[in-house]
C-alpha cells in the first residue's frame, strides 16, 4: 500500500485546474481518504478567494490625464512639426511642376528661329512695291520664287 | 488597432485599469503604484514594436512585475530609499483615516504586503492578474515547478498573516 504523502502544493494547482489528470486524481483520492489534505485544501481556497474578492483598485483621480499629458503633448509636436513638413513638399511640388510647364509651353531655341526664307520672301515682296535700294539687294539672297 | 498591434494610447486607455490595480497589488500603496505605472507605460511604450499579438494583459503584467522587482532590486542597493524597518519593501505607509477602505480589502492587502516577493509576484500574477501558471513562470524566469510551489506557500502565509490579524483585532 502507497503511503499519502502530506498536503502539497498540487492543492493550490487542483484549484487553479492546472494539474493534469494523473495528478488531479492523485489528489481527489488524497481529498476523500484525509482530513488533513480536505483542511488545507480549505485554507488555501479561503485564501484564494480572499485575494481574488479584492476590488479593482482605481487610480486617485486625475492620474490618467497627467499619465498621458506627455504623450498627448508629443503628439500635438509631431503634428505640429508635420505642418511645414507638408508645406516644403508642396512648394518643392511647385517648382517642380513649374520646371516641367517650362519646359513644355516656353519655346525652345529651335521654335523660335526666324524662318528666314519666308521672311526673306515677304520683304522682297514689299520691296519690290516700295523701290527701296536696300531691300532691292535683299532678293537677291533669295533663292525661292518671288510670290504672286 | 493596425494588424493586432495596439497603439500605445490604445493600451493606455484600454488596459489602464488592469494594469494600474496590479501595481498597486505588488506595490501596496499608490504612491510608488503610480510611478510603477509611469514606467510600465514607458516600457510598453518602447516594447510595442517587438509585441506579437497575444495576450496583452499577461504581457503587461510581465512589464509591471519586471518593473516592480527591478524597483525593489534598486531600493535594496540603495538602502536610504528603502523603508526604514523593511528592507524587503513590503510594508506601505499607513493612509490616511480618510483613504481607509473596507477593513477587510486593507487587511488582504497588508497580508499580501507582508509576503516576500517572489510569494508576492506569483500570487498577485495569479489571482490578481489572473495568469496561467506557464505564464507566470515566463514572467519570473523560474520553472513551472516553482510558481506552483510560490503560490500555494503564498496562500498559506497569506492566510496565516490574516487570522493573525484577525485575532490581534
Amino acid at each position: 500500500m502507497n503511503e499519502r504523502p502530506a498536503p502539497d502544493d498540487r492543492l493550490s494547482a487542483y484549484l487553479d485546474g492546472e494539474l493534469d489528470l494523473a495528478e488531479r486524481q492523485a489528489v481527489e483520492s488524497y481529498l476523500a481518504e484525509s482530513a488533513e489534505w480536505r483542511v488545507e485544501l480549505e485554507e488555501v481556497a479561503w485564501a484564494r478567494d480572499a485575494l481574488r474578492s479584492l476590488p479593482v483598485r482605481e487610480a486617485p483621480p486625475g492620474f490618467w490625464d497627467a499619465a498621458l499629458a506627455p504623450q498627448l503633448t508629443e503628439a500635438r509636436a509631431r503634428r505640429a512639426r508635420r505642418v511645414p513638413r507638408i508645406a516644403g513638399l508642396g512648394a518643392a511640388a511647385a517648382a517642380v511642376a513649374a520646371v516641367v510647364t517650362a519646359a513644355l509651353v516656353v519655346p525652345s531655341p529651335d521654335r523660335v528661329t526666324p524662318k528666314v526664307p519666308a521672311v526673306a520672301d515677304a520683304h522682297a515682296v514689299r520691296a519690290s512695291v516700295s523701290d527701296d535700294p536696300v531691300s532691292r539687294l535683299a532678293t537677291l539672297s533669295v533663292v525661292t520664287p518671288p510670290r504672286r | 488597432m493596425a494588424g493586432g498591434v495596439p497603439t500605445w494610447e490604445e493600451v493606455a486607455r484600454d488596459h489602464g485599469r488592469f494594469l494600474y490595480n496590479v501595481a498597486y497589488r505588488l506595490a501596496g500603496n499608490d504612491s510608488d503604484a503610480q510611478d510603477l505605472v509611469q514606467e510600465a507605460l514607458l516600457r510598453v511604450r518602447k516594447g510595442l514594436e517587438r509585441y506579437q499579438p497575444g495576450s496583452l494583459e499577461g504581457w503587461l503584467a510581465r512589464i509591471v512585475t519586471n518593473v516592480f522587482l527591478d524597483e525593489v532590486r534598486r531600493r535594496r542597493r540603495r538602502p536610504a530609499d528603502a523603508l526604514p524597518d523593511d528592507p524587503d519593501w513590503v510594508l506601505p505607509p499607513s493612509p490616511p483615516a480618510d483613504e481607509v477602505q473596507t477593513g477587510l480589502s486593507d487587511d488582504v492587502q497588508a497580508a499580501i504586503n507582508s509576503l516576500p516577493n517572489e510569494f508576492r509576484t506569483a500570487v498577485v500574477l495569479c489571482d490578481i492578474a489572473d495568469r496561467p501558471y506557464e505564464e507566470i513562470a515566463e514572467a519570473l524566469g523560474v520553472p513551472v515547478g516553482t510558481v506552483r510551489s510560490r503560490i500555494h506557500r503564498g496562500r498559506r502565509l497569506l492566510r496565516r498573516a490574516l487570522v493573525n490579524t484577525g485575532e490581534s483585532a
